[in-house]
């Protein structure tokens, strides 16, 4: 290559790309600096707001076959072959249920009595729904507790890992 | 000076770790909640720990699954999700290691388990099972501890009454690759005798001098008897340990297998096949069935308990079976298979003794618990009071089996008709009020309140070892070819031999070639309790048992050395942790320690 050729490709390439073209690089007795490794970020992972509900319902495949249950065409079935199962399930899935959550009523009363509330504010809509004859104003004195309704005092999910959330249930494969 | 002192039950199917801090102040034994995985990716806290061990293999779970707080990459698992993981792929499970401890036919040292696993899984000997199980524990507990180190406690261990000198050897041998720095060894029956003293600090109104105190511990794997005397001396109550019995290789867990067998037929005549997974499931069924069939209040109880297998793969409810389990059903297998009501003079049926032996746990011959129990009364009679058997005047019952009250009150109608037959009073319980929550921790319990005894911080049983020991002489005659010269035993360790004392044994000289291993054979009894040690036994009959051959080997020492025969002495000791060793000791002072020689027992 001519020493003019080379020049004007360098000056272009220099000029436009900000780089020495690799074949007159070498000509020049000039190699590649190694990249500088580049620290790859630490991989964080991330953590879907679906994943802790994939969780939960893993857990309760897994340890009390809820999928399984919920999943299957039951119609067909007679009464007895039902309840017999689902004592079985019951158990179990109430034993998983009471391990990974806390739950205590919203409420803490008998159901059918009256429940006193507090007349001056309307109830916190997160924690009570006034059902039936609501005045406008929304705030009463009370009313009959048909629902103690829910709540989760405390969570106990054991840290999410590297396994894929979406699959519930892996498949399972006997080897005779 | 140790912060805490730790008692570890290293059981057949379950341990367990209970701590006490040591202070001036009356303070209560606490069980460690140890972190375990539960299932793959998930540590969860269980008071106990499956003794149970996984192999993962390579791929087997998904990366980081087995992480623990403290090892973010174990080669095994143990615990729950190894028990679990084992039911779906038991050619990788480990369990029962503690049976093959003292199991005479098999080398405990030597990659066994699991027993089945095919050619290509890494197979593990019992004493590193047992080690890794340990390990574990010491882990948590740093994990759970972190200003007081494990290495820094004062740890102590149980081991069934009946393990020989050996078994305890390989357990000892097992917590030091553990990093266990001394730990000290304790009997399980007296460990739950220990805990309940601690349960009930009013226990000196409960027992009077003369007492007989007899103490079965079933346990997952093994039932253990005991006798404790009590005596009174300068007006304090004094406890001694009398008699155990003979290592029994059957426990809780066979009991309610048995069941779970039974209900298995009954579903294959129906015409189902379970498979390993839905017959672990009824085994759990079983076992629950069977404390509620057997409740000691039967009156409100159902005569029978469902039993259901669901169905496998996603048609859970199309596949579900259902079978039921009555009381008289259990009550037959297990009432009248393993407690059945004998009289004082039963014997269990002999063991098997086939010319080779399969490698394999020697499992009882006899599954009649109370045929054991009335052959220990009597091979303790004597030195216990009564002629023919020993005479309890008090029981003290621990095992997870006896949660059904319908077992422990077989066992009271049992021996009261012994004694009633022998004009003796009815025996008293020993019991505590919260006594079926602590079947499963006694043990541990226990161990960690014996380990303040020793501190002076309470009552101490007095015992020392279990058994007397001797060393096989061979009798000077003319040597007949083919007939093995008949052999004599020297008695070399008393019964009873307490911690940190010592016998020199003059009576008998032996000569030992320096570069060459001398081997002694040695047996044991646990009914010769009156020979002295240095006493020759002219014929070796059929109470005493041999156990592995004991070898020393003396070093050839530097070139200038001549010597070739040293004669020397014996002597026994037992240390303060419970250790019992033996020494060959020349004229000049030198000593050797004797070992137990386990691969020696293996070929045997």
């Amino acid at each position: 290559m001519s020493r003019i050729g080379s020049a004007f490709r360098s000056f272009f390439s220099i000029l436009f790309s900000g780089i020495l073209p690799e074949d007159i690089a070498l000509e020049f007795g000039y190699t590649k600096a190694q990249a500088a490794p580049v620290a790859r970020p630490v991989e964080i992972p991330k953590i879907k707001v679906s994943d802790g509900a994939l969780q939960m319902l893993q857990v309760l495949q897994r340890d009390s076959r809820l999928i399984d249950f919920l999943m299957e065409d039951i119609a067909s079935y007679a009464d007895d072959q039902i309840g017999a199962a689902v004592r079985s399930l019951h158990s179990d899935c109430r034993a998983t249920l009471s391990r990974h959550v806390t739950l205590a009523p919203v409420i803490d009363g008998v159901e059918g009595t009256f429940h006193k509330l507090d007349r001056t504010n309307t109830p916190d809509p997160n924690r009570i729904k006034l059902i039936g004859n609501v005045p406008a104003s929304g705030k009463t004195d009370g009313g009959t507790l048909r629902h103690r309704g829910w709540q989760v005092t405390s969570v106990n999910l054991p840290a999410l890992g590297k396994q894929d959330p979406a699959v519930l249930a892996p498949a399972e494969i006997e080897v005779s | 000076m140790p912060e805490y002192i730790v008692g570890i039950d290293l059981g057949t199917t379950n341990s367990a770790l209970a701590y006490v801090p040591v202070s001036d102040e009356p303070t209560s034994v606490t069980v460690l909640p140890v972190p375990q995985l539960v299932s793959a990716g998930e540590v969860g806290e269980l008071d106990l720990l499956p003794s149970s061990l996984y192999v993962p293999g390579p791929g087997e779970f998904v990366e980081g699954a087995l992480a623990l707080p403290w090892n973010q990459n174990p080669k095994y698992v143990a615990g729950q999700l190894a028990r679990s993981r084992g039911v779906e792929n038991a050619n990788r499970l480990v369990a029962s290691a503690k049976s093959w401890l003292s199991n005479q036919n098999a080398d405990a040292t030597q990659p066994l388990l699991p027993l089945s696993a095919p050619e290509g899984i890494e197979k593990v000997s019992p004493v590193e099972a047992s080690r890794q199980y340990l390990e574990h524990l010491r882990a948590a507990w740093n994990y759970t501890h972190s200003g007081a180190k494990f290495d820094e406690q004062s740890v102590l261990i149980t081991v069934p009454a009946s393990f020989d000198a050996a078994a305890r050897e390989l357990t000892q041998r097992a917590a030091k690759l553990a990093g266990y720095p001394d730990p000290i060894i304790l009997e399980e029956p007296q460990a739950a005798f220990y805990a309940w003293i601690e349960r009930n600090p009013n226990w000196r109104e409960q027992v009077d001098p003369g007492d007989l105190i007899l103490v079965v511990d079933i346990g997952g794997g093994t039932t253990d008897f005991t006798l404790i005397a009590v005596s009174e001396k300068d007006g304090e109550l004094q406890l001694e340990r009398v008699a155990v019995g003979q290592h029994i290789l059957l426990g809780g867990d066979n009991m309610d297998l048995a069941v779970a067998r039974f209900a298995e037929q009954q579903f294959l005549q129906r015409g189902t096949k379970l498979d390993a997974m839905q017959f672990h499931s009824l085994w759990q069924q079983c076992r629950a069935a069977k404390e509620v069939l057997l409740a000691s209040d039967e009156s409100g109880a159902a005569a029978e308990q469902p039993l259901t297998i669901l169905g496998r793969g996603t048609g859970l409810v199309g596949g579900t079976i259902r079978g039921k389990i009555s009381r008289d059903e259990v009550r037959s297998l297990l009432l009248d298979g393993f407690f059945p009501v004998v009289g004082a003079d039963a014997a269990p049926a002999r063991q098997r003794r086939a010319a080779l032996m399969e490698v394999g746990l020697n499992y009882a011959a006899d599954p009649a618990v109370t045929k054991h129990l009335a052959q220990f009364l009597r091979q303790s009679a004597g030195n216990a009071g009564g002629e023919d058997f020993a005479r309890p005047t008090h029981l003290l019952l621990n095992g997870g089996v006896l949660q059904a009250g319908a077992i422990e009150h077989r066992i009271f109608e049992v021996l009261n008709s012994w004694l009633q037959q022998a004009g003796a009073n009815a025996i008293t319980e020993l019991r505590t009020e919260t006594k079926s929550a602590d079947l499963m921790h006694a043990v541990a319990r226990g161990a960690a309140y014996y380990g303040l005894a020793r501190t002076g911080k309470g009552v101490r049983i007095r015992g020392g070892v279990p058994r007397s020991y001797y060393v096989g002489v061979e009798s000077a005659m003319p040597a007949v070819p083919g007939i093995a010269a008949p052999m004599k035993a020297f008695a070399v360790v008393p019964f009873g031999l307490e911690e940190g004392s010592r016998v020199e044994l003059p009576q008998r000289r032996f000569a030992l070639v320096v570069g060459e291993p001398a081997e002694f054979r040695f047996f044991s009894s646990l009914t010769r309790k009156d020979d002295a040690p240095g006493s020759l036994l002219e014929d070796v009959g059929e109470d005493l048992e041999e156990l592995a051959p004991i070898e020393v080997f003396l070093p050839p020492q530097g070139d200038g050395q001549q010597e070739e025969i040293v004669p020397v002495t014996l002597e026994s000791n037992v240390t303060e942790t419970g250790m019992l060793e033996l020494w060959c000791v020349a004229s000049d002072g030198r000593r050797w320690k004797l070992e137990f020689n386990v691969r020696e027992r293996a070929a045997a």
